[in-house]
């Protein structure tokens, strides 16, 4: 994955907002000039398991330290053949950049919902992640300043999760978490879902020792992680909050959870 | 020499032009209030300390004592607060004690808007000054460059315009105690619930002309929900890859060691841990 | 969030952005004037004091007092008119009792200037200075950003000045009665308040006579009809 995924709030990048804005303290002239971006805070989830992904953002948008609304969604159903999207077979979550995320939600949902029109058959998950790639990288030299994750089911069922950079490059993984607090819970996902540097007790001594043997995990199981991953991410980001909403994509549809979230 | 030392400035100055990153400051976000009524004040504060986005301290205390009957809330940078008020508490009690008087609030006040004016804003206290002496209830601001105000009702910090807007909607005048203090613990909770760099707890100090009553915790709104799961791990899961026993004679020889009795953990702050 | 190489190191070593302390400073954008009159000299202000664009004090008292009957109207940095005015009383109140009567207001004048000249390049205070005394009745001194220091008839000052130059010229008088050089006060303070968007509140004024300080005030609540103090 990419440079652009750095939150860290002390390293490179632009990721921070409060104040709008590349701020240079020359000491000479003020430099006055338009910056089209915004970080509008928030934070993204998403997990794929045998038969189903969720994929979960939380609903605050906010701007420095004032929330813009306490409801904002950052999940979005894509590619249904009505106005409710009840028929829809992916969602896309997008962080960052909250006006730009709903250009690009608007533009894929767009593109999906002619590539049904045409070929009169939903589009793949694959299909789709290697044209919201190329969407991407048509605006190479003006992104889209949004950290885009997507998340259907594949040809054969299983549960299937891409995750992008704001420039296109892309690949699919087990779980990604991307957004403001994507460095607190990147790593809680890393324990909990591939169990790293977890290890059979007893099992051997020094290097010998054997890693905790990886599991699928089940629905409710993913659940509750994402529910403990953004309490969590709630305590120590400020720009998370308020609400989440998560959607579970099954062979049987898109069923959509929503859970109240601390709002200080 | 008394003061700051200023010794590593030009080591610093040199690693900053080569780029190197500065230290980040605990600071900046906060909601602190005061407020007057009949034969008292109170001040109040939000628990939440920041360091950029992310979330310092949940429960750190901002309401600093320096005298039995002067209390001061501070936003800023955290170091600030804390250190300029220990400072100014001391010189007040060693000024109490010459004086044979007790201290008074605009004592407390001026020593610090000269203090701060002397820094030029580079040490960043922004402070409500409250209490009350034998002239009566004071209540100021301090602003970090040396300026302050007097007001029957007062706000600092990231919250203070979300805490303000509750004071000039629902302030009147000849308050009673228990009005005040709903009233500054709304305008904290306005903070709490709108400004980012504000959060957690209302802690809240009531001052009159008999006794100060500190209220840590006076108000939780923001209580962390039971986790879903367990997030125990088994004895061993992590990885060893080599061992090194100390022992009691050997560390004794760089530290003193107590002997710990019946058995009980010495703890030296309570920490949620999972069991 | 980069830590750019033209940002600012503090003496400390700890990276304090100075744009936000900048900001952070509080500033009397201001409307100020100070008259003679018949008896003496009347002082003038609103009561607006901003951090940014936020009202941080809608009641600010602006006329401080330096010794009996020697005022000044403050406009600027707030912190650093403040520790100006609080130096001078202090010299003021020294001055009176080794020398057992009171200072004149040209002499608590030549202190201000000496302060605000001396420390051109570290102060930011435009003050206007106006007293009584028993050797030469009410007078207004000026001492504007660099130090300078002027006697007038009136003075006017801060940012909301520049909207009643022309209403001070046309109205002002030699020799006014009290109640006259109040309502000159008043009207152009209203003209100031009403076209300056750093000046508001309430107008406080202080009319100083052989009798002593007399403070009044007005509030927008009665379109600074009625007197209140």
């Amino acid at each position: 994955m990419a440079a652009m995924f750095s939150q860290n709030p002390l390293m490179n990048g632009p990721n921070y907002s409060f104040n709008q804005g590349p701020s240079t303290a020359s000491a000479g002239n003020k430099e006055h000039s338009f910056y089209p971006y915004t970080d509008n805070g928030g934070s993204t989830l998403a997990i794929s398991g045998s038969d189903f992904t969720i994929i979960a953002g939380d609903t605050r948008s906010t701007s420095g330290y004032n929330i813009n609304t306490r409801y904002s969604p950052k999940v979005f159903k894509i590619g249904g053949t009505t106005a409710s999207q009840d028929d829809a077979t992916l969602v896309l979550s997008v962080v960052g950049f909250a006006a730009d995320g709903e250009a690009l939600k608007e533009r894929l949902d767009a593109i999906v919902k002619m590539y049904r029109y045409q070929h009169g058959k939903p589009m793949s998950v694959k299909a789709c992640a290697q044209r919201l790639s190329t969407i991407l990288y048509g605006k190479r030299f003006f992104p889209y300043y949004v950290t885009a994750i997507l998340g259907g089911l594949d040809e054969e069922g299983k549960g299937a999760v891409y995750s992008y950079d704001p420039v296109g490059s892309y690949e699919r993984e087990q779980c990604r978490a991307a957004g403001a607090a994507a460095s607190l819970i990147m790593p809680f996902l890393d324990n909990q879902v591939n169990y790293k540097n977890q290890y059979i007790p007893d099992s051997g001594v020094g290097h010998e020792l054997k890693e905790r043997e990886r599991i699928p995990l089940g629905r409710n199981e993913v659940e509750d992680l994402v529910k403990d991953a953004f309490d969590s991410a709630v305590e120590r980001h400020i720009e998370v909050g308020d609400g989440l909403q998560m959607l579970i994509i099954t062979k049987n549809g898109i069923e959509e959870i929503y859970k109240p979230l601390k709002k200080d | 020499m008394p003061g700051f030392d200023f010794s590593n400035h030009t080591r610093n100055a040199a690693l900053h032009a080569r780029g190197v990153p500065l230290p980040k400051a605990t600071s900046t976000g906060t909601t602190i209030v005061g407020c007057i009524f009949e034969g008292g004040v109170v001040i109040a504060a939000d628990t939440r300390a920041t360091s950029g986005p992310i979330v310092a301290d949940k429960n750190c205390e901002k309401l600093h004592y320096i005298a039995p009957q002067i209390w001061c809330a501070g936003a800023g940078t955290a170091a600030d607060t804390e250190f300029t008020t220990a400072l100014i508490s001391s010189q007040l009690e060693l000024h109490a004690l010459s004086t044979g008087r007790k201290p008074r609030v605009v004592t407390c006040m001026t020593m610090l808007k000269q203090h701060l004016f002397r820094y030029q804003g580079h040490i960043g206290a922004y402070l409500v000054v409250a209490g009350v002496d034998p002239t009566g209830v004071g209540l100021f601001t301090v602003h970090a460059h040396g300026s302050t105000d007097k007001l029957p009702y007062v706000t600092m910090g990231s919250g203070s315009l979300a805490a303000m807007s509750v004071f000039e909607t629902q302030w009147k005048s000849q308050m009673t105690e228990q009005e005040a203090i709903d009233l500054a613990s709304n305008a904290i909770q306005a903070g709490i619930f709108n400004d980012l760099g504000s959060g957690s707890n209302v802690d809240v100090a009531i001052i009159t002309k008999d006794k100060t009553t500190l209220k840590r915790g006076y108000v939780k709104p923001n209580e962390r929900s039971k986790k879903q799961k367990s997030y125990v791990f088994k004895r061993g899961t992590t990885a060893v890859l080599n061992e090194k026993v100390i022992t009691k004679q050997e560390i004794s020889k760089y530290v003193t060691v107590h002997e710990l009795e019946g058995g009980e953990p010495a703890l030296a702050e309570k920490m949620d841990i999972d069991v | 969030m980069e830590f750019g190489t033209s940002g600012m190191l503090n003496e400390d070593g700890i990276h304090v952005d100075m744009d936000r302390l900048k900001k952070g400073e509080v500033n009397l954008g201001t409307s100020i004037m100070a008259i003679t009159f018949k008896d003496g000299v009347i002082l003038g202000a609103d009561s607006r004091t901003t951090t940014g664009a936020y009202i941080a004090n809608r009641v600010t008292d602006k006329l401080t007092q330096v010794h009996d009957t020697i005022w000044c109207c403050r406009s600027g940095s707030a912190a650093d008119t403040q520790a100006v005015a609080d130096i001078v009383q202090y010299q003021l109140a020294m001055y009176g009792t080794m020398n057992g009567k009171p200072p004149t207001t040209q002499t608590a004048a030549a202190m201000f200037q000496e302060l605000c000249y001396e420390n051109k390049d570290r102060l930011s205070a435009g003050l206007i200075i106006a007293g009584w005394d028993e050797r030469h009745g009410g007078q207004v001194y000026s001492i504007p950003a660099g130090g300078s220091l002027h006697k007038q008839a009136y003075s006017i000052g801060g940012s909301g000045s520049t909207y009643i130059y022309g209403y001070c010229d046309a109205n002002w008088k030699e020799g006014m009665e009290e109640s006259q050089a109040v309502d000159f006060v008043k009207g152009a303070l209203q003209e100031a308040i009403k076209w300056d968007g750093s000046s508001g509140g309430v107008i406080r004024m202080v009319v100083l006579t052989k009798k002593g300080a007399n403070r009044h005030l007005y509030l927008p609540d009665s379109d600074y009809k009625i007197r209140h103090q």
